[in-house]
């Protein structure tokens, strides 16, 4: 949520010419501090937002990747928890909050690096240069 | 209106049944998004954005079918990813269309023509076909050059073998209202059935995206782009929604209106936004809190909204649920909405070489009045 909408009332938003996004926080590569309760809230949260896959680290030592597609927060850690898939396992996987003893952003942030802007300068550079067929092609899957 | 007479009475029956069992809440289109794999890579799309692994995942036609049960709208439009991908997509449109259910398999048509013999054409299946304006800004749009001329042979050949066909455009800052206008004169030509358009979403996946188009641009936009229009324009969407756009009507969104199921689950609250998942749809429609989404609510994240999921059930709901709304959805299915202050607005809109999705300036501006 930006603070710069929340500032406005409903009859500014109906007369708003250019909205504010959202700031994409660079996340790859961070590990959080769970310290307290309310840092592993936070970084689940974010894990939740993230686009790539995280790896977590259990309290009886087990590491798993997984790509967190959902969260559910209760009143205490043990009733809260994360939904996730993990590479080679088909089914979906849920997790107490409370068992997770740390947290790595250790893939690759999908929605990283891939700005409008960037392709606007690559294309018209490319246009310039006399290239033919000039395209954005999804990642390999494999 | 482009919507057949059996679709409209399909949904007019349906409305109806809900609002005289008194039921508050109910779908009119589910989003079923069988796969996230796109063959397209759109600078900007938030539906792509997913480590291999979870791309890689589809439903089945299983799933897909008691996701459609579990819900019980009438329409079921088949976004994505790229539903072409999808190794069983014939299965899945074919057992929709046992189950009666009005199809829109939103593709970008990359595949279409090569695989338009497997289907077979039928009053419940329309093809969607995404083309964001003409051909430069389609490719643009869609990064890729030569998408529009792929898409336009798949059009040509789902209209010459029978089938529905749609095209479906989402329009964001730096469009050009006159090159919309000579794109809906270029697709009635090649035979569509009718035209879906929307405005663009401040989606909060889109990658670094700074400004976008506010809600008195949009409606600056849209009363430029479907005022005056042309005898054989067709729309395939309620004209109420199509009001609302110009900045005739007044709407609030109603988010259950279009609910999405995909391979996480039934997505809260909406097709758009994403914050959870729920296992069901019951447990979708009774824990999700509406109260919290919605321009009037005051949440951020739909402050800027006015995208047709969200607001185009509740024209639909008006329009089939009172006296007035249908009235109104009568006159504006036969209106050409005469403006003569569209008709200046248009012959003086600048236009920039490439239509950007997004507005990348200072905010300075944005409370500017506007004559919308």
């Amino acid at each position: 949520m930006t603070a710069e909408v929340q500032k406005y009332t409903l009859e500014q938003i109906e007369a708003l010419e250019v909205a504010p996004g959202f700031e994409h926080e660079k996340l790859e590569g961070w590990v959080p501090s769970l310290a307290s309760d309310e840092e592993v809230r936070d970084a689940l949260e974010k894990a939740f937002d993230y686009r790539g896959d995280v790896t977590i680290t259990t309290k009886s030592g087990d590491k798993i990747e997984a790509y967190v597609f959902n969260r559910q927060t209760g009143a205490t850690l043990q009733d809260s928890f994360i939904t996730y898939f993990a590479p080679n396992v088909n089914g979906k996987l849920k997790m107490s909050y409370a068992e997770i003893a740390r947290l790595e952003f250790s893939g690759k942030d999908r929605a990283a690096g891939k700005h409008w802007e960037d392709w606007v300068k690559a294309y018209n550079e490319r246009k310039a240069a006399g290239e033919k067929d000039i395209a954005l092609h999804p990642d390999k899957l494999e | 209106m482009a919507v057949p007479i059996s679709q409209m009475w399909t949904v007019a029956s349906y409305v109806l049944k809900k609002r005289f069992s008194g039921q508050k809440r109910y779908p009119l289109v589910l989003m079923l998004e069988p796969l996230f794999r796109c063959n397209l890579a759109c600078a900007g799309c938030g539906k792509v954005q997913y480590p291999p692994h979870v791309l890689k995942r589809m439903l089945s036609p299983e799933e897909c079918f008691a996701a459609v049960e579990e819900a019980g709208a009438p329409m079921v439009s088949i976004p994505g990813g790229e539903p072409l991908l999808h190794p069983q997509i014939v299965e899945i449109v074919n057992g929709l269309i046992a189950r009666k259910k009005y199809i829109y398999l939103c593709t970008n048509a990359l595949e279409l023509k090569r695989r338009i013999h497997e289907f077979t054409p039928s009053k419940y299946l329309t093809f969607s076909v995404h083309l964001d304006g003409q051909r430069d800004h389609h490719d643009f749009s869609v990064c890729r050059e030569g998408g529009w001329d792929l898409a336009v042979d798949g059009i040509k050949e789902a209209v010459k073998r029978g089938f529905r066909v749609t095209t479906n455009a989402t329009f964001f800052d730096g469009t050009d209202p006159n090159s919309v206008r000579a794109f809906f004169d270029e697709v009635m030509d090649m035979g569509v059935e009718g035209v879906v358009l929307s405005p663009g979403y401040s989606y909060e996946k889109a990658p670094d995206q700074k400004h976008f188009m506010g809600r008195a641009r949009v409606r600056r936009l849209f009363r430029a782009i479907l005022s005056n229009r042309k005898p054989n324009w067709k729309f395939n969407m309620s004209p109420l929604f199509l009001e609302f756009l110009m900045g005739d009507r007044k709407y609030e969104c109603t988010p259950w209106g279009s609910p999405a199921y995909n391979i996480f689950g039934w997505q809260r609250p909406c097709y758009l936004l994403q914050d959870g998942y729920a296992d069901s749809f019951k447990e979708l429609m009774e824990t999700t809190k509406w109260e919290e989404y919605g321009v009037a609510s005051g949440n951020p994240k739909c402050a800027n909204c006015m995208v047709s999921c969200g607001y185009e059930p509740t024209a639909v709901i008006e329009g089939f649920g009172s006296l007035k709304g249908f009235w109104g959805m009568v006159r504006g299915t036969f209106s050409k909405y005469k403006d003569p202050h569209a008709q200046k607005l248009l012959a003086e809109w600048k236009t920039e070489p490439h239509a950007p999705l997004v507005q990348i300036e200072t905010t300075n501006r944005s409370l500017e009045e506007t004559n919308a």
